[in-house]
This record gives C-alpha cells, structure tokens and sequence, in this order.
C-alpha cells in the first residue's frame, strides 16, 4: 500500500514537472554588425550623435564613439545620418487574437461568458498566421504582449511574443517572460454583463466581483501553501488541495509570479484599483488606457505603477471623454519624472507606428510646458514597457549585454517620413527595408494572385 | 423710402469699405493648387482673400508667419463631426434614420457647440463633410457640409452628396445590393420635374415602382433620387473590392453619376479605370490592413500609386473625434511615396472641387479666408497650428481638453475643482 502512494506521488511530480505551453523560441542566425556613426536613442534617456554599436552572438556587446574592431568577418553598416533605437515594444496588443481578415470565426480575445476568466490564456487563441505581426515589425516591433479583451472583470493571461513569426506560438513566446492578468474597470464588463441581466451591472458591482474572485485567491493559496508546509509523510497519505485553472492564475498573482495590467480609464476607478490591490497585496504593473491617468499621475508615480496610454484617443466612450493630448508626458513627469509612461497601440493600425504615437505625446507635453527630449519620449516605447512586461533585465534598451534587438531608421524616428529601415531580434535581421526580406504568412501566399504573395504593407 | 435705403446703402457701403484687412507676412504658401510652394503674403479683407502675392503686401492688421507653413484650412471629407459627440452613447448620435433613406439629411441634427469642432478646428480642420451611418444599403442618406467655426446658426450647406455602400454582407449577397441600386436609378432616370412637383405626383409614380414599396420609400427619398441625376449630386460609395469597383463604374457610365469612391482598398487593382473615368476617391493612409476578404490587396501605398494614376485623392480617417488625424496619415502617405504637393490639396482642394465647395479649398483671390498658419511641416503630426481664420476671423483654439491641461499642469495647492 504504501508502495503504491509513492508510485502515485512520483506520478504527480512528473506531471508538475512538464511546464505545459513553454517556449520553443529559437533566433535566426544572427550576424556580427558593428553600425558606425549612428544617431542611437538607447531607450534609457540617452541621445548619442555620431555614435557606432556593435553587436555579435545575438547581444549588445559595445556602444561608444570610434569602436573599432579587429575582425574580418563582421558586417559594417554605415548609420550616417540614420538613427538607431532599441527595438519598439508594444504592452497592449490583440494581434492573433483579433487577427486580419477580422472575421467571427477568428475573434478570439474575449471569452465574454463569465466576469472572471482567469484560467483562460490568450497564447491559446493566437493565430499565427496573423498577417499583422509582419506590419508591425515594418513599424520595428520587435516584441509585443497579447492580452485578452476587456469585457470581462478578469479577462486571463496574457503573453510576451517576440515577433518573429513561426508555426506555432511556443516558438514564438519570449523566453521565461511572466504572463500578464488581464483585468478591466468601468463600462465593458459592467455592459457585457449588464446587458445579459447578470453582475456586475455598475462599477459597483465591478469591485465586488474583483475582490471576490481575490477572496478566493487567497482562500486556495492558504490551502496549497498548508498542504506544501506539511510533511513528506503526510502528503503520502493526503493528497494535495484539487487544482482549479482559474484559481492557479489569481493565486500566481498572489505569489508575484503574474503581472497585473488594468483596462482602467477614470481617475477615482484607478485609485479605488489600487486600494483593491492593497487590500489582497498585490502589486498592479499598468494601468492601460488611462486616458484619466494625468489627473492622478502623482499616485501613480508614488505606487510605482506605469501608464500605458494613446496619444490622442477619446470620445468613443464617456469613460474616454477627458482627453488631454499631454497625458503620457504628465504621467511621465510626475514626482520630478519618477513616473512610468508608456505609448501602447491595442491597435493593429498604431502598432505600426508607435515612433509617431510617441512624437504627438511628447510634442503635446511640450506645449503644456514640459521639457521633455527625444531621449526621454524613446523610453516609452522601449524600456519602460519592457519594464512592464518583466523583460527589462533582457531587453528594451540598448546596453552592452542585453539583446540586440535594434532597429535602424532612415531619419528621426520622431518624424513621420522616417521609417525602419532594417529590424533586427536577437541580433538576427528579421526585416530588411530595401531588399524586401522579411517573414511571409501562410495567409498572404497566393491569395490574390496564385503566382504572388499578397502584398503586405 | 427710396432715400432712406439710398442712404443706408451708402452707409454700408462705406462700413465695409472701412473693414479691416489682415495680411499674414511671410509665410512659406502652400495655395492648395498642383504648384510650388512659395514666400509670400496673404491679404485678407472681411472673410475673403483679396490678394496672395510674393511682394510684400499692406494692411490694417499683420499677422507674422515667417518661418511659418500656410495652407488653406483641411476639409474633412468623410466626418460624423457635429452629429456624434460620445461614440457608445446612443442619445449622442444622430446618423441614423428609422424612417427615411436617401432623403435622410443629417444637416438639422448638426450641434455647433459640440467638442469635437473646437478640438478638430485647433487642430487646423476648418470644414467638414458630415455624413448619415452606413448601414450597408447601397443608397443611403445625404451628407452635409459646413463650417467649424462654432456659428450657432450653423454656416454649411445642406445636403450637398448621397451616401450609399457596396461589399460584403454577412446575410444576402452583393448582388442584390447591386440590383437595388440599378432598380433604384432606373426609376430616377424615369422622373422628370413634373413628377416630383407634389407629394400627390411622388406618390402616384411610387405606385408604378414596386421596390418603392418594398423599401417604404417616402417622397423626399424619391426627391433624393431625382437630384442624384438631374442636379448631379455627388454619389459617395464605401465600397472596397476591385470588382464591386469595376461594377460601379459601369453604372456611374449609364447613369452619367458623379460618383467618388471611399476606402476603396482594392482601388489600385483598377487605377486605370478609375482615372479615365474621372472618379475622386477617398483613401484612409493608414488601412494597410486586409480587414476583410474584400480588402485582401490594401497596402500602405494606396494614395501614392492612386496619384501617380492621376486620380483625385482625398484622406479619411475612421475616429470622427480625432479627425485632424488626416494630417498625419498624409504624413505616412508622403512617407510611402505621395508628393508633398498631392497631400496639401488631398487635404483641401481636392475635398472642395469634388464636393461642389466653389470658394474654398485653395489660396488664391477670391476665395473665402479659411486660412491655417503651421508652426512647421503640417504633415507632422507634431506640429500644431499656431492661427486658425474661418471665413476669415481669426478663431479661438481653446478646447475642453486645453482647459483641462491648464486645470491639471497647475501647481497650485488647491483641489483640480478649485483651479
């Protein structure tokens, strides 16, 4: 008997130790480059003119003036008045699972059948065959992170994806990056919900489904956490608390394992939010959204929470009616500019262009009295959602032994005529402007022309 | 009595012989026209433009704009500004009729204190096109044009395009959309004045044509539709694939339509036919995405190659709030390879001349003073204007979100409701 409870027990380690959906992901080949003369925004706040960068074995190994290298084999590109920029990093997207063609059969980012989906995973709904990750990475995206919609309370888990388009998401997932949960404020869920005669139908009722679910939470992980305080021989004869999806996600937030991003538009439902967190001891990575964010950018700042705004969206909905064009740059300055701004897309057409996004907030900034530099607006779109997506140790900027994702650009990436002339993940070039190199989906062969690929750009 | 008006005449006269004249010094011009821009001053007398020259020009007011962009204000082709004001707030929205169809005018719903005109017009859009929702019926309501400068007896023309819509439907097919809209010219084409002189004369040759019925079509619908051909009302088409493209152009060549294309993604397909027909066609710079199975070849280059066939392009944008966004989406389009030129007017003299906008659009004598001054390039979207003339007065550029910048950029201690 006793044998056979330790065969069991031996069973269940071994299922515990295969780490289901794990990623696969493997760079192309890359390349020794050393870019000389360069203009570099290196995404931590620093302009460098004139200025060359070189990278081998997929990483960042040098960045200075005059870096010379004794080495016939490395490839010199000349970056004479071009900018380089660390690789653009998009914290909110649905790319695969709201994909093009946007058709019912495909729209997969909401699972709008209960307020609290935390055992849903968005990498499950991805469709890699998307052909929007190849236009994104024309707009020199080199990672993103999908998340589920907002019409649930808590929508699921999110994932970081390199863009590197392949056969299947494992391949594609960054590397050891945690998941996200999803959660959502204000009209969505209490409309979804509302509409169908079932909570929550207010905002109030919004919170209460919050910190029920998290009542839960803490309820399942007192249980795992008596059953792991318990003795090797105790276990033998009890077995372990049943596991539940939905539960595994919130407590894994509870254990700081999980990154909480916030659809959130109103100031005072971002301040409640943060109480919420509090109350179960969480920590809230970003609030997206936020079009509200500059009223309370000061709390923000002192909770160490980032803002992933638009630059200029509003009107669509009353919890988007305050718009101010200077919401990114006021959360940015906040506390002496201790504050966390981030330019996100939650949109195929902007993720193509968050340069762009990035250069209207700051320019808005700017006009209401701030100071902000090039340099500084860069972090919006490279370190600090890197930082919000737990990837900052890896990438986001460009410092000797990170990753080399660089992007290399005909002009100011601030101006809308530059564009990114050659993208490269991991030090491997993944698109190249002027040769026409760069990934094709399975859904753009043949399928306007049998002969051709469709175009897509 | 005759005296009397004699001499009030006079008084008038002298009135607006004393006006003021602004002249705005120095700026580098961009007329609207297929031209070079050029240094030069604008001399602008009441709410219209008396002289653009590049000699040095005098006036009562000078306006400097050296270092400065100028260019006719942006008219904006394919608006809901003035007719929604909070997207998922029904009772904000006014496109819509439950009970007529093209004789719907959306131009009495039009709020001139709605927050979207300031917003767009600070942002240099000075008039706009405001159409009815597309509710894919091939022929819909009447889109209006007026201006943004927040007159409260609204300044616009009503009624000056029918709408309509082509493509893909979830239930039924495009054909039929197509049949309707052949059904429904040919009975316009049958109308003469006569039969449209009375509701009584509607409603006896409605009798005669079966989809009237069917479609309960009121007398203003078929007033709609007599105005379509006899008065040559600009027809706007949303319609996509190449081939619904191609078959509207069949039927604007029976019917003598004056038709402009919208969205049109697969224009580029058939550029050839839609240049030789003369057809404007209104492009979103940004849809490079195949949305859909009828927008499989949309690419980033759609107005440039559009150009370059020698069509009449005009820009779109699909968030009515932020429709100054057109500016930047010519942006992109000059980045994709567009001329500079092409632009300024896809942004004005191109929405004036395909829309029946006689006096506006372009800088030249004559034309009514809807003027923008550009602290820089107006295709970067970090620029903003710095003077904004409708009909000539120089227009305030405060907006609710400007005050809300003050409200929240405000470092005094004292609650945001006390600032």
């Amino acid at each position: 008997m006793k044998k056979l409870f330790f065969v069991l027990f031996s069973l269940t380690i071994n299922v515990d130790t295969f780490a289901a959906f794990e990623s696969t992901y493997e760079p192309l080949q890359s390349e020794k480059i050393l870019f000389i003369n360069g203009n570099i925004l290196d995404g931590e706040g620093n302009e460098l003119l004139d200025t060359d960068l070189l990278i081998a074995d997929g990483k960042i190994i040098a960045i200075g003036k005059g870096i010379s290298v004794d080495d016939k084999d490395i490839k010199i590109i000349d970056a004479k008045n071009k900018w380089i920029t660390p690789g653009i990093i998009d914290i909110h997207s649905h790319m695969g699972v709201y994909p093009a063609p946007s058709v019912r059969t495909s729209s997969d980012g909401n699972e709008a059948t209960s307020p609290v989906t935390a055992e849903v995973w968005a990498e499950h709904s991805m469709w890699v065959q998307d052909p929007q990750y190849a236009l994104a990475l024309k707009g020199g995206i080199t990672t993103f992170h999908v998340l589920p919609g907002s019409a649930n309370l808590i929508g699921g888990r999110g994932v970081t994806v390199k863009n590197l388009q392949r056969n299947t998401i494992q391949s594609m997932k960054y590397p050891d990056a945690k998941h996200s949960l999803k959660m959502a404020c204000g009209e969505n869920p209490k409309r979804v919900y509302g509409n169908r005669g079932q909570a929550p139908s207010t905002r109030m009722g919004n919170f209460a489904g919050y910190r029920k679910a998290w009542i839960e939470a803490e309820n399942y992980l007192n249980k795992l956490e008596a059953y792991d305080a318990k003795s090797d021989e105790e276990k033998m004869v009890e077995s372990p608390p049943k596991r539940d999806l939905r539960l595994d996600t919130l407590s894994d937030v509870l254990k700081d394992e999980i990154l909480v991003h916030i659809h959130c538009y109103r100031a005072e439902e971002m301040a409640l939010m943060i109480d919420v967190a509090k109350e179960f001891n969480y920590k809230i990575t970003a609030f997206h959204h936020g079009v509200e964010a500059y009223k309370i950018a000061d709390l923000l700042a002192d909770n160490g929470i980032c803002g992933a705004l638009w630059a200029d969206w509003w009107g669509f909905k009353h919890e988007a009616y305050d718009m101010v064009q200077a919401n990114i740059a006021i959360v940015d300055q906040a506390r002496g500019g201790k504050g966390c701004a981030i330019v996100h897309s939650d949109d195929e057409r902007g993720i193509q262009r968050l340069n762009q996004e990035a250069a209207k907030a700051r320019a808005a900034g700017n006009k209401a009295g701030y100071d902000i530099s090039k340099a500084r607006a860069m972090n919006w779109i490279t370190s600090n959602p890197a930082k919000a997506a737990g990837i900052y140790h890896e990438t986001g900027s460009l410092v000797a032994g990170k990753n080399a994702d660089v992007v290399l650009w005909s002009g100011d990436p601030f101006s809308v005529y530059s564009l990114a002339e050659q993208v490269f993940i991991d030090g491997a070039l993944a698109f190249d402007r002027n040769t026409g190199f760069g990934p094709v989906s399975d859904f753009d062969v043949g399928i306007v022309d049998p002969r051709e690929d469709r175009v897509n750009d | 009595m005759i005296r009397i008006i004699y001499f009030l005449s006079l008084f008038f006269i002298s009135i607006s012989a004393i006006s003021q004249t602004i002249v705005i010094k120095g700026g580098e011009i961009h007329t609207g026209l297929n031209q070079e821009s050029f240094i030069g001053d604008i001399l602008i007398e009441g709410d219209t433009i008396l002289e653009v020259s590049t000699k040095p020009l005098k006036a009562d007011v000078v306006v400097d704009a050296s270092n400065k962009i100028v260019t006719p204000g942006v008219i904006a082709p394919d608006t809901q500004i003035g007719i929604l004001e909070i997207g998922a707030i029904s009772e904000t929205r006014d496109g819509d009729s439950n009970m007529y169809s093209m004789g719907f005018s959306v131009f009495d719903a039009i709020n001139p204190n709605s927050t979207l005109i300031p917003w767009n017009r600070s942002n240099g859009v000075t008039s706009a096109i405001t159409l009815p929702d597309f509710n894919w019926d091939p022929l819909s309501g009447m889109a209006s044009y007026f201006l943004l400068d927040g007159s409260l007896r609204v300044n616009g023309v009503p009624d000056v395009a029918l709408t309509g819509e082509i493509g893909a439907v979830s239930s039924g097919s495009r054909a039929e959309s197509l049949i309707l809209l052949k059904d429904l010219l040919e009975f316009a084409s049958t109308l003469d004045e006569k039969d449209i002189s009375s509701s009584k004369k509607i409603s006896e040759v409605m009798e005669d044509f079966e989809v009237a019925d069917l479609m309960e079509l009121q007398p203003r619908d078929v007033i709609a539709l007599y105005n379509l051909l006899n008065n040559k009302l600009p027809l706007v088409i949303k319609t996509n694939r190449a081939s619904d493209i191609l078959k509207l152009i069949d039927i604007k060549k029976l019917y003598g339509l004056n038709l402009i294309l919208m969205s049109a993604q697969e224009a580029e397909l058939v550029k050839g036919e839609i240049a030789e027909n003369n057809i404007p066609v209104i492009v979103n710079p940004f849809d490079n995405i195949p949305d859909s199975f009828d927008e499989l070849a949309s690419n980033i280059r759609i107005a440039a190659s559009l150009e370059e066939a020698g069509i009449k392009v005009m820009f779109s944008e699909s968030r009515t709030h932020n429709y100054h966004l057109i500016r930047q989406g010519a942006g992109n389009a000059v980045a994709n390879g567009m001329s500079y030129t092409g632009a300024i007017m896809a942004l004005t003299s191109n929405v004036a001349k395909s829309f029946n906008i006689a006096d506006r659009g372009i800088l030249k004598k004559g034309m009514k003073a809807d003027i923008v001054i550009w602290e820089d390039d107006p295709l970067e979207p970090a620029t903003f204007p710095t003077k904004v003339f409708i009909d000539g007065n120089d227009m305030d550029l405060t907006t609710r979100s400007s005050r809300l910048t003050e409200r929240y950029t405000d470092k005094r201690d004292l609650p945001n409701t006390y600032k």
